[in-house]
């Protein structure tokens, strides 16, 4: 009799060859760029091609920090990333544990309501969003690019999942038994047992918010507030395509965004998949 | 009960009615009006709906969304299932390595994505055509300048982005499948092939319905890569419809004529989503 598997057994190395070079296939535009921040302007555009810089230099880094306000566009986007995260965070798990755990009337369809909102392209509220808050003075970068971001249908059906996994009504009934209202139960009680849902959620709010691009470039005009995508850009956009310079600004906006991903991918990517999958 | 679930969940109700609701309608109501940004808005009726399907930049941005979508469906799909079942072979080691590396495209600013891609598919000193030179002996593809190379580019830059993103939840529901169904298929004397299509597939179904929901969302308003790759050029050969809307309103100030192409974006959107999701069963509360 033919062994369950055994096909399997016989093809795991070949498929471990097979996902190594796909992979390096995969990582190889950001080796590319990592390595071409390091050329010359000529060597960058030289004919062959080359990965390797023929005659490395920082020159690129020293005339980003030279010519353009860096640090300002990496602090703006970092303040906005983080207070963005720590808001989202709250809301969303406040919110994914009031469905996951409480029977209440209009549950259902107040669920339907958040859920669906996640099929509501942005590109339709961009427009008279961007009116709203113009007519209301409220367009400036700090309001506009965190207030109406905070409150993500998936952030919260994710928390859901995590509550409804991660929670036992006994705990709950213990502590009501106990004398302690709800709100310090979520604290105390649910917080605590949310952790790493807390983490994936964070991650996945925090690179939202980082990366984000068109939002900015409708609602920041005043380049003293630009973010990190819009400086590049804006470098990119002047005069003579300044690839050298713009693929240094590239390497190190990316580092913190892979920073936080290799400090997190665990979470990040178990709670994206737990999130999704148990519904 | 208490008053405490309400609570908990009005922060995401009141930021809902504020950001989302409330600039809904607006956008519907704009949609009637000509309006520059000065002044009062115009009542016009329904003349910006019958100007846009007159319109042949909106059937261009229109047909370039749809293929994007279409081939992101046919091919982005199938290629993230494959690799989730590679990863998801028994034994494989480093299998939490291979996640990340696949993941990582889309932790990447879109930005600087675009900017990479232009490079290597620039015509004159680009990698990609160096290769082709060096192995085929001809070089001289108008990647990013010729209307039907740039859709490619767009699309080659969409499957590198989302691929990997895709696999972990094609990946998770692999994983959820009982090890016994395949066990009994084999039993059955069913080959690799068979218990694919008799075990596999039948078992992914609900989350492959929620990942299709999801890449239809969010393709249709795919903006950021033909954007950012060649500004939607050249001409319109690679105009997405949220960029169209994008120029109609902040480039051209033409806010009725933005809203309502933004209405008809809601509706195709909303409602293929929405039938997909009530007819699959997803997302209902217990």
């Amino acid at each position: 009799m033919r062994r369950p598997g055994a096909s399997r057994d016989t093809s795991r190395p070949l498929i471990f060859i097979a996902l190594a070079l796909v992979g390096l296939f995969w990582l190889f535009p950001l080796v590319w760029a990592l390595f071409s921040s390091f050329k010359q302007r000529s060597d960058l555009f030289g004919y062959p091609p080359t990965l390797i810089p023929a005659d490395p230099t920082v020159l690129n880094y020293v005339s980003l920090f030279e010519r353009y306000p860096f640090v300002s566009w990496f602090l703006v986007s970092t303040v906005i990333a983080v207070v963005s995260t720590v808001i989202t965070v709250f809301v969303c798990s406040l919110a994914g544990f009031g469905f996951a755990k409480y029977e209440f009337r209009g549950k259902r369809a107040l669920f339907d309501i958040m859920f669906s909102s996640m099929a509501i392209p942005f590109a339709v509220i961009v427009v008279p969003l961007f009116i709203m808050l113009a007519k209301t003075g409220l367009a400036q970068p700090w309001f506009a690019l965190i207030v109406p971001w905070v409150a993500p249908a998936f952030g919260i059906f994710m928390m859901r999942q995590f509550s409804e996994q991660a929670i036992p009504d006994e705990i709950l009934n213990a502590a009501r038994i106990d004398g302690a209202g709800e709100f310090t139960i979520f604290r105390s009680i649910v917080a605590p047992l949310l952790r790493p849902g807390l983490g994936a959620l964070a991650v996945w709010s925090f690179l939202n918010a980082y990366n984000n691009f068109l939002w900015p470039l409708i609602v920041v005009g005043d380049p003293d507030m630009y973010t990190l995508p819009l400086g590049l850009q804006a470098i990119f956009g002047a005069e003579g395509r300044q690839y050298d310079i713009v693929l240094a600004g590239s390497i190190l906006a990316a580092i913190p965004s892979v920073i936080v991903f290799i400090a997190l991918r665990k979470q990040l990517i178990d709670g994206l998949a737990a999130g999704a999958v148990k519904s | 009960m208490t008053r405490a679930p309400y609570l908990f969940i009005s922060p995401f109700f009141v930021l809902y009615a504020l950001f989302m609701l409330v600039p809904i309608l607006v956008g519907i109501a704009l949609s009637f009006t000509e309006w520059t940004g000065l002044g009062t808005p115009v009542w016009v009726g329904f003349r910006n709906y019958t100007e846009l399907f007159r319109d042949p930049s909106f059937w261009t941005a229109l047909g370039n969304t749809a293929i994007y979508t279409v081939v992101t469906m046919a091919v982005v799909l199938p290629l993230s299932l494959f690799l989730a079942m590679a990863i998801n072979a028994r034994g494989l080691r480093l299998r939490d390595m291979f996640r990340a590396v696949f993941f990582i495209p889309v932790v990447v600013s879109p930005i600087v994505i675009a900017l990479v891609f232009g490079l290597f598919f620039d015509q004159q000193y680009g990698l990609v055509n160096a290769l082709l030179r060096a192995v085929f002996g001809f070089g001289g593809i108008e990647w990013l300048t010729s209307p039907a190379w740039a859709k490619v580019v767009v699309i080659i830059l969409v499957l590198w982005r989302w691929t990997g993103y895709l696999t972990i939840f094609f990946l998770a529901g692999l994983q959820n499948i009982p090890r016994e169904l395949y066990e009994a298929a084999s039993l059955d004397g069913a080959g690799d092939i068979r218990s694919f299509w008799h075990v596999t597939l039948p078992q992914m179904k609900p989350i492959s319905a929620f990942i299709a929901v999801t890449v239809l969302v969010s393709t249709a308003q795919i903006f950021e890569e033909p954007f950012l790759l060649t500004r939607g050029g050249p001409g319109e050969a690679t105009m997405s419809i949220a960029q169209f809307i994008y120029r109609a309103g902040f480039e051209r100030q033409e806010f009725g004529y933005a809203a309502a192409g933004g209405v008809v974006m809601f509706l195709a959107v909303f409602v293929i989503g929405r039938m997909l999701y009530t007819s699959l069963g997803i997302g209902k509360a217990k």
